[in-house]
C-alpha cells in the first residue's frame, strides 16, 4: 500500500510529511512489531528467574520508565491541542496511544515481577531528576511553548529513554528485552518527528534556536542525573556510562545545539 | 474501578481495534472501495455528503481536542490510558471524514474555508462549550460533555446514516461502522467511570445536570437544523432512482424508511430515539434528564 516506508521516501516533502504522520502509517508500521504479543511480550518459558537483588534493581528501573512514560504520555496528549495542523495532531495522536502503550507494558511487567502497587513503587523510587524534568516539561506544554515543549519531549526525552533502552534491552532477561525493544521501534518515529518539526522551526525562525539552546542546558543536567541513577541500577560500567551519555548527547546535537 | 478499567486497556483495543475490525481497511474502509460516481457528479448529492462530512470532522476534531485535553486531568493511570486509545481513536475519525471531503473533491487549500463555511453554528458552540470545561481540567464535566453527550447522542445519527448507506455507499457505511464501534467503547467507559465518580462525589451532581441541560440543546439544535438543510430523503432517492443507483427503498431504521421519511418524520425519529436512550444512560450513572431551555 502507498505507506510502505519503501515508497514514502520517493515522495514530495509534503506529501511525505502527510504520509509518515498518518493514523494510517502508524497502523501499518506498529502492526509488523505489535502483533502476536500480550503486553508487549510473548511466553518466553526459557526466562530465567531472578535473583532478589536483580529483582529488586529491574523494578526501581522499570518505575523510572514509567515516570518517563507518564511524562511522554501527558506530555503528547497536551501537545496536541497547541499543534498548528491536523497531521501533527493526528501524529500525536499515535504518539499519545504509543506512550500509553509503553506505560501499560511496563506497569505489566512490574506486575509479573510481584509489585501489588504500582503506584505506590513509582512514587517512592521515582528519581527526583526525573520528576523535575516532568514537571518542566508539562509546565512548557501548560504556557503554550510548542517548540520548546517539542524538543523537550520528543528530542531530549526521547532521545534518552531510546539510548537507555537500547542498552538495556540488550542485557536484560529477555522478557523485558522484548518489551524494551518494542518501545525503542516507537520512539525512533517519536525522535523523526522531534527532529522534523524542529529542523523546519529553526530553518523558518533562526532566532528559536537561541532559546533551545538555554532549555538544553537546563534540562541537560537533570537528564544526565537520572541517566546516572539509572544505569548504576543496570550495573552499567563507567565506560558504558560515558559512551551512553555521549549517545544521548550527540543525538540532540544532530539538531545543531552542540 | 480498577477491574472495570481492565476492559479499557490498550492491548484490549490493539485487539479489537487496530487488529480487528480495522485490518486491511485503509483510511477506515476497503482500499478498492470508492464514493459511488452519483454522488461525486450530481451537484446536489455531492453537496449534500460535503456538508453532512463537514459536520463529522467538525463533531470528531472537538472531540479529539477534549480527549487529548482529559488525559492530564484524569485522576488515575488506567484512565489516562483509556484516553489515549480514546485520542487516537477522534484522531483516526478526523482522518477518514477529512479524507473523505478531498474523495468529494474538496481541493486540500480549501479544505479549512470550507469546514468554515459548512460548520453547524450549534456544534460550534457545543464544541466551545466542551472545550472550555477541558481546560479548567474538569474530568468529571469533561467526560460527560465528551463521552455521554456527544458521542452517547451522535451515535443515533451514526447508525441512522449507516442504515441509509449501508447498499447506496459502501465506502462511507463502512468508514461510519469502524466509527460506530470506536464510539461504543468510548460511551460505555463514559458511563462507568462517571458513575462511579458521581456516586463518589454527590455534591457534582446539580452542576452535571445542569451542564447535560445546556450542552444537550445545541446537541438537538445541530441534528434538526441539518435535517432541514439540503434536499429531502424523497429527492435523493429521485436523484439516485434517475442515475441508475443501487435502491435503497428498503434502508430502514428504527422502523422508519429512510428514502420515504420526510425530513419532520426523521427527525422525532431520531430526537425519540436519542432522547430515550440518552435518559436510560443518564439515569445508569444518577443524573436525571434535565429538558433543555433554549439559551
Amino acid at each position: 500500500m502507498s505507506s510502505e516506508l519503501g515508497e514514502v521516501h520517493g515522495l514530495p516533502p509534503e506529501a511525505f510529511r502527510e504520509q509518515v504522520r498518518s493514523f494510517q502509517f502508524w497502523f501499518d508500521a506498529v502492526q509488523g512489531y505489535l502483533e502476536g504479543q500480550e503486553y508487549g511480550h510473548r511466553d518466553h518459558p526459557e526466562a530465567p528467574a531472578l535473583d532478589e537483588d536483580e529483582r529488586e534493581r529491574l523494578i526501581t528501573v522499570l518505575c523510572n520508565y514509567c515516570v518517563g512514560e507518564t511524562a511522554a504520555l501527558e506530555g503528547a496528549g497536551g501537545l496536541i491541542r497547541l499543534a498548528p495542523n491536523r497531521e501533527a495532531k493526528v501524529f500525536l495522536s499515535t504518539q499519545t496511544v504509543d506512550e500509553g502503550r509503553h506505560l501499560e507494558v511496563l506497569t505489566h511487567r512490574m506486575r509479573e515481577l510481584g509489585v501489588d502497587d504500582v503506584e505506590a513503587a513509582i512514587a517512592r523510587r521515582a528519581n527526583p531528576s526525573l520528576v523535575r524534568f516532568k514537571q518542566r516539561l508539562l509546565d512548557l506544554i501548560e504556557r503554550g511553548h510548542w517548540t520548546s515543549a517539542v524538543f523537550a519531549q520528543n528530542v531530549v526525552l526521547e532521545a534518552m529513554e531510546f539510548a537507555v533502552f537500547r542498552r538495556h534491552a540488550q542485557v536484560a532477561d529477555p522478557i523485558t528485552a522484548e518489551v524494551l525493544a518494542g518501545i525503542v521501534k516507537d520512539e525512533r518515529r517519536h525522535i523523526g518527528f522531534g527532529e522534523n518539526t524542529l529542523g523546519r522551526a529553526l530553518r523558518d525562525a533562526p532566532a528559536v534556536g537561541l532559546e533551545l539552546r538555554a532549555l538544553r542546558r537546563e534540562l541537560d543536567s537533570l537528564v544526565l542525573t537520572s541517566l546516572e541513577h539509572t544505569l548504576s541500577d543496570l550495573h552499567a560500567s563507567t565506560q558504558e556510562k560515558t559512551d551512553l551519555s555521549r549517545d544521548y548527547l550527540q543525538a540532540v546535537t544532530r539538531l545543531g545545539f552542540a | 474501578m480498577t477491574d472495570f478499567l481492565k476492559g479499557y486497556d490498550i492491548q484490549y483495543w490493539l485487539e479489537s481495534a487496530p487488529q480487528g475490525y480495522l485490518l486491511d481497511t485503509e483510511y477506515g474502509h476497503d482500499p478498492d472501495a470508492r464514493e459511488p460516481e452519483l454522488v461525486l457528479s450530481d451537484p446536489v448529492l455531492r453537496e449534500q455528503a460535503v456538508r453532512t462530512t463537514v459536520q463529522l470532522v467538525v463533531g470528531e476534531r472537538c472531540a479529539l481536542a477534549a480527549s487529548s485535553g482529559l488525559i492530564n486531568a484524569a485522576p488515575d493511570e488506567p484512565s489516562r490510558r483509556f484516553l489515549a486509545t480514546q485520542t487516537l481513536d477522534e484522531a483516526r475519525h478526523v482522518e477518514v471524514f477529512t479524507h473523505r471531503l478531498l474523495d468529494l473533491g474538496v481541493k486540500s487549500s480549501e479544505l479549512e474555508s470550507t469546514i468554515a463555511d459548512m460548520a453547524n453554528p450549534n456544534l460550534v458552540k457545543f464544541a466551545e462549550l466542551l472545550l472550555e470545561r477541558v481546560d479548567k481540567k474538569d474530568f468529571v464535566a469533561g467526560v460527560v460533555g465528551q463521552n455521554v453527550i456527544l458521542e452517547g447522542m451522535a451515535f443515533h445519527v451514526f447508525e441512522m446514516m449507516y442504515a441509509a448507506n449501508r447498499d447506496a455507499n459502501r465506502k462511507f457505511a463502512q468508514t461510519l461502522a469502524g466509527t460506530i464501534a470506536d464510539e461504543r467503547r468510548h460511551v460505555g467507559f463514559g458511563e462507568n467511570r462517571i458513575g462511579s465518580l458521581i456516586r463518589e462525589n454527590p455534591d457534582r451532581k446539580a452542576d452535571v445536570e445542569r451542564l447535560q441541560q445546556e450542552m444537550s440543546y445545541y446537541m438537538l439544535a445541530t441534528f434538526g437544523s441539518q435535517f432541514r438543510q439540503g434536499p429531502t430523503p424523497q429527492e435523493v432517492g429521485e436523484i439516485m432512482q434517475r442515475g441508475g443507483a443501487p435502491a435503497t427503498s428498503s434502508a430502514e431504521w428504527k422502523g422508519v424508511k429512510l428514502s420515504g421519511a420526510d425530513p419532520e418524520e426523521l427527525e422525532a425519529a431520531l430526537a425519540d430515539t436519542i432522547l430515550r436512550e440518552f435518559k436510560v444512560r443518564l439515569e445508569r450513572i444518577g443524573i436525571h434528564y434535565q429538558t433543555p431551555h433554549r439559551p
